[in-house]
């Protein structure tokens, strides 16, 4: 081991080797067994300045940790890649495009509903609700039992339409292919 | 320094980690030994911290010091030992913010004995006395590095010669700083 070598270590200690230094300095600990006694020594001194030590005794567990992590996967860029992405979920196509046709699907009904729900002949009233003489809120409901009357042409009519639409989307997006749906037909 | 090494762990050089546990391998033991008091427990810890190091570092991305994160693993594998081992972990606690410029923490000397306390007072005035025989500028050196934790471009300016003189000098010094400790180890064995 030369001076340049040890002058190498020391530098090595305090931090302040980079690229091919850095390499050198790995290549001489990997193939030179005085020179990573030497490493422990000078970094010893250190410890000992500091008061890292235990009861100034020299450690050595490189040997042991070395041995244990024979065992160990060795690391890539892809692993670290790996490690990055596998904080974000990526959902398949697939689940995309069902999505897509179920909010669809689930927007046509709810167009259906409101405008059945707001035919004439369905009288709507407020009512009024009142808690200890204060009033909190203003709900409307429909008077009859029925949530829409069928037996009009017109309410029929925009039923079918919904349904036949609705059997049309959920087929194109893969949605509810396995339900069959079949068109209203008035008075049924 | 310990970044590039973190990095070429994690691009698959293990040798890499071989050298962050010959570096930082007293300091952990010496800060297990305050949670775990047995001495050969205490180095079992410690490299189990180190393995759970390696099986992490994947994940660690150089926001913090690399000592800092290695220091927690430290601390939560002790704890854990302990925990597994029906001994409640002792309530002190050592902040991890300070872990990079953690040296005499007063929580852990109290489990030194009387024997560890004379050597170590001896090998550290040994040390010093190393550093006061070293001509001027090799002692000024080692000290702005070691005491002042100057990096050798500031050292360089405050001395005011090129960073070569600086590595050089410094080396000088711990050339000395080995031959003395040697000496009091020496010495320790064959008593």
């Amino acid at each position: 081991m030369t001076a340049n070598h040890t002058e190498l270590l020391s530098a090595l200690v305090d931090g302040e080797l980079q690229g091919q230094e850095l390499d050198k300095a790995l290549q001489l600990l990997n193939n030179n067994e005085l020179t990573r006694e030497q490493l422990q020594r000078y970094q010893f001194a250190s410890d000992v300045l500091h008061g890292n030590t235990r009861d100034n005794q020299r450690i050595d567990l490189s040997a042991s940790v070395a041995q244990a992590l024979d065992e160990e996967p060795v690391y890539s860029d892809k692993t670290k890649e790996k490690v990055n992405k596998a904080s974000v979920i990526v959902l398949p196509k697939q689940f995309w495009q069902q999505a897509a046709g179920l909010a669809m699907a689930a927007s046509i009904g709810a167009l259906a509903v409101v405008g059945v729900v707001s035919q004439p002949q369905n009288q709507l009233v407020p009512i009024r609700t009142v808690a200890n003489e204060v009033p909190v809120e203003t709900t409307t409901v429909a008077t009859t039992g029925n949530r829409w009357t069928v037996g009009e042409a017109e309410v029929a009519d925009r039923l079918n339409t919904y349904l036949v639409d609705h059997n049309e989307y959920a087929g194109a997006s893969d949605v509810f292919s396995y339900a069959r749906v079949v068109s209203y037909e008035a008075g049924q | 320094m310990d970044q590039e090494l973190v990095q070429r762990v994690q691009a698959g050089d293990k040798k890499a980690f071989d050298l962050l546990v010959l570096k930082y391998q007293q300091r952990i033991v010496h800060v297990i030994t305050g949670f775990v008091h047995d001495p050969v427990e205490a180095l079992d810890v410690a490299q189990e911290a180190f393995i759970k190091a390696y099986r992490a570092i994947p994940n660690f991305r150089g926001d913090s010091a690399f000592y800092t994160w290695l220091y927690r693993i430290a601390i939560n594998t002790a704890k854990n030992y302990l925990t597994a081992a029906a001994r409640r972990p002792p309530t002190m606690d050592v902040d991890a913010a300070d872990a990079t410029n953690y040296y005499d923490a007063p929580e852990l000397k109290e489990f030194e004995t009387p024997e560890s306390n004379i050597m170590r007072n001896e090998l550290e005035q040994a040390i010093h006395q190393a550093i006061e025989d070293l001509p001027e500028d090799t002692a000024t050196a080692i000290k702005l590095r070691e005491f002042e934790g100057m990096s050798y471009e500031e050292i360089s300016q405050v001395m005011d010669c090129p960073i070569g003189t600086v590595r050089s000098r410094i080396f000088r010094a711990r050339e000395a700083i080995d031959a003395r400790v040697n000496e009091i180890m020496n010495q320790g064995e064959q008593q």
